[in-house]
């Protein structure tokens, strides 16, 4: 066999395997989509050759029209917006606290940050609970909005800690020569160097609360008040079987996420690497 | 008095005795400094005023199981309300005490200012501090207020409920009390019940297999891919590419509960298809089976996992500096040399912090087990302990707070967490560039 058939073998192999993947990959996917547009309501009804049973817009019309869909999805919104801002304003404010002043107890309290980071946060979840009935805040979006940032703020503020160390402190030093305060060269000296560090933060905590299932379950009672994943979640338990219902509310969930996804890659990889190699 | 300080230093324990006397004090009486010292001593103020309410709610910390079987049920205290007031006071307590070596601190730095200035320093100054001194404690304030109740508190009352006999039926507020009981949830989970010890044997197992198992197939998994697309220059690759990110963009609990219905035992279109095709003649137990469902969820978090590793290390083949491949090619290297001894060393190399976050983030990786399994099948012990064949150390801590009630146990469980990941925080701390260029 000489060299270039046995690169054609090769390339055929590598193709047959690439598209293998792609069948596993697209399988679900193309499954949920046809899901959404088949008539019945239970995953055992359904065709097993994707959009073979008919078409049909009912699981749609029904979401809208007999579920709280459009509350969940509004809720979720309110919920990750808030969370969004918050963090950012907090996480990026002690960073750069962290990364550009001496004090006291400086080293132990980013040890703690560190440590704490590694817990999933719902390890403490009973007694978040009790502090949030406490608080008045049980069935309150801001509640959630709390537990979300407070969850956040380990990690992130070591996350950002870390970008605002690569940057130079020379030029802080030259705004404060010029007269600036601290929170004018936060705001308009390190903020803008650190923006992608600042997006990936910004486009991680946003995405966070779409799909938490754990703290709107323990925060929130009401299904008025109930965010997408919970809502979602709802129509697949072991006593109900929506899964055409379920299907459909997932495709609208899972667009714009992707759309989402696709415009922000670019700032994500960058984030990632970021996070990785300038630990 | 005040203006009787001695500008040489030595009057420093004159200032340290007033600061340390009353908060602010030294402030007041000998740096002239009536903002700041009034600030401090309010803060000292307000502490005395709640002493006597601190003390009877650490008083109530220690006899969470008092005796209140005379007191109707509504009107008795709650032993976990108790519980978390008194770490909620010790957290209070804490802050204080920081609060006043702070204030010592501040007077005695104000002192050694004052010397060397020869002036007291204006007052204006304290308050336009706000831009100025003050801001690192204005900017942390909200970081560290939210991590204190939100995430230090809960933590400190999930490891002390595991000294507690707090779990259904009989130790549930309010018809009954809890009561510390030191190490027994501790030696009853390994080994001094039987079923619960063997059922964190397997679980604990488990979890470290499954960790493993899921880093390691999703690293090399997208280090497959990525390679290819990297080597073989495909015209089609971006295709592909923008295809095999798609798990990675849907939200996780989304394709978990799709794959759940999709291999349903008997009613999931993956066995109705591949019996319809005639490939296999009965269902495959593909979530019932307790071997079978362990290797379900490895490869279905392998589906989701890949592609994050896969732009990871596509990334980082890019960054490899072409100077290298050419040095490689003029020594005579073959592609196969090349990839075997410069591209997969030094991917390994850059990736290996990432390898160690991918195994934490697994172990916690609740998500992933809970919505496609739901930790079942159930086997022997699940009845008693709530764990099935498929749950990892968090699943079960869920299941044990939110369907069992059984605090005490998911507590004792939270403390393995922690002991477990604690060491994996450390490494990755001493790998971080500011710890090795001794910043901290």
């Amino acid at each position: 066999m000489n060299a270039s058939t046995k690169n054609k073998v090769l390339s055929v192999i590598v193709i047959i395997f690439l598209l293998l993947v792609t069948f596993v990959v697209l399988y679900p996917i193309v499954f949920v989509i046809s899901a959404a547009f088949a008539p019945g309501n239970t995953a055992t009804g359904l065709s097993i050759v994707p959009f073979g049973a008919g078409f049909t817009f009912e699981h749609f019309t029904y979401l809208f029209s007999e579920t709280n869909f459009m509350l969940w999805f509004e809720n979720t919104l309110i919920i990750a917006i808030c969370t969004c801002i918050l963090s950012v304003v907090i996480c990026s404010l002690a960073a750069y606290v962290f990364s550009r002043f001496r004090f006291a107890l400086k080293k132990s309290m980013l040890m703690s940050l560190l440590i704490l980071q590694i817990f999933p946060s719902f390890v403490g979840m009973i007694a978040i609970y009790v502090i949030i009935n406490r608080m008045g805040a049980y069935n309150q979006l801001w509640g959630l909005v709390l537990v979300y940032v407070a969850g956040n703020v380990p990690y992130n503020t070591w996350l950002v800690k870390s970008y605002l160390d690569t940057i130079p402190k020379s030029l802080d030093e030259a705004a404060r020569i010029d007269g600036a305060n601290h929170l004018t060269i936060f705001w308009r000296v390190v903020m803008p160097i650190a923006k992608p560090i600042i997006i990936f933060l910004g486009i991680t905590t946003f995405t966070g609360p779409w799909m938490d299932w754990i703290f709107p379950k323990l925060v929130l009672g009401d299904d008025e008040k109930q965010t997408l994943a919970i809502g979602l979640f709802s129509f697949v338990t072991d006593r109900k079987d929506q899964f055409t219902t379920f299907a459909a509310g997932a495709l609208l969930v899972a667009i714009p996420f992707v759309f989402f996804f696709v415009i922000t890659q670019k700032a994500q990889t960058e984030g990632l690497g970021a996070a990785a190699v300038k630990e | 008095m005040g203006a009787s300080l001695a500008t040489d230093g030595s009057d420093k324990k004159k200032v340290k005795k007033a600061a340390l006397l009353f908060m602010g004090l030294g402030h007041i009486i000998h740096l002239k400094q009536w903002v700041k010292g009034a600030f401090f001593a309010v803060i000292e103020v307000i502490f005395l005023c709640f002493l006597p309410y601190i003390f009877t709610k650490l008083g109530d910390l220690i006899n969470i199981g008092k005796d209140q079987s005379s007191i109707p049920v509504q009107e008795r205290q709650l032993s976990h309300f108790m519980m978390i007031d008194g770490i909620v006071v010790i957290a209070f307590i804490i802050i204080f005490a920081i609060i006043y070596y702070l204030s010592v601190k501040s007077a005695m730095d104000d002192y050694r200012e004052y010397c060397i200035a020869g002036k007291f320093a204006d007052n204006r100054d304290a308050t336009k501090g706000i831009l100025g001194k003050a801001f690192p404690i204005i900017g942390l304030a909200p970081a560290l207020i939210l991590v204190v109740f939100f995430v230090i508190v809960p933590l400190i009352f999930s490891i002390t409920a595991g000294f507690t006999n707090w779990s259904n039926p009989d130790h549930i507020p309010p018809g009954n009390s809890i009561n510390w009981v030191g190490l027994e949830n501790y030696i009853d989970m390994l080994g001094g019940e039987s079923d619960w010890a063997s059922a964190f044997l397997r679980v604990a197992g488990w979890t470290i297999i499954w960790g493993l198992c899921a880093t390691f197939t999703c690293y090399f998994g997208g280090l497959i891919v990525a390679v290819i697309f990297n080597e073989t220059k495909l015209k089609i690759a971006p295709v592909f590419r923008a295809i095999f990110i798609l798990p990675y963009a849907v939200p996780n609990i989304l394709s978990m509960m799709v794959w759940k219905n999709l291999l349903n035992g008997s009613s999931g279109t993956v066995n109705r298809t591949l019996q319809a095709l005639g490939i296999i003649d009965s269902a495959i137990p593909w979530l019932s089976d307790v071997t079978m469902a362990r290797i379900t969820c490895i490869l279905i978090n392998l589906w989701a996992g890949f592609p994050y590793f896969m732009m990871l290390i596509a990334g980082q083949m890019t960054a490899i500096s072409a100077d290298i491949f050419e040095a490689a090619s003029i020594d005579g290297a073959n592609k196969f040399q090349v990839f075997k001894n410069i591209t997969l060393p030094m991917v390994l190399y850059q990736t290996v912090p990432l390898i160690i976050m991918s195994f934490t983030h697994n172990v916690n990786n609740f998500g992933a087990v809970f919505f496609l399994t739901g930790g079942a099948p159930n086997v022997a012990s699940t009845t008693t302990t709530g764990a099935g064949g498929t749950d990892i150390v968090v699943s079960w801590i869920y299941k044990l707070t939110m369907d069992q009630m059984n605090y005490k146990n998911a507590s004792v469980l939270a403390m393995f967490v922690f002991v477990v990941l604690a060491p994996f925080a450390i490494i990755n701390f001493m790998n971080t560039k500011s710890f090795k260029e001794g910043e901290l």
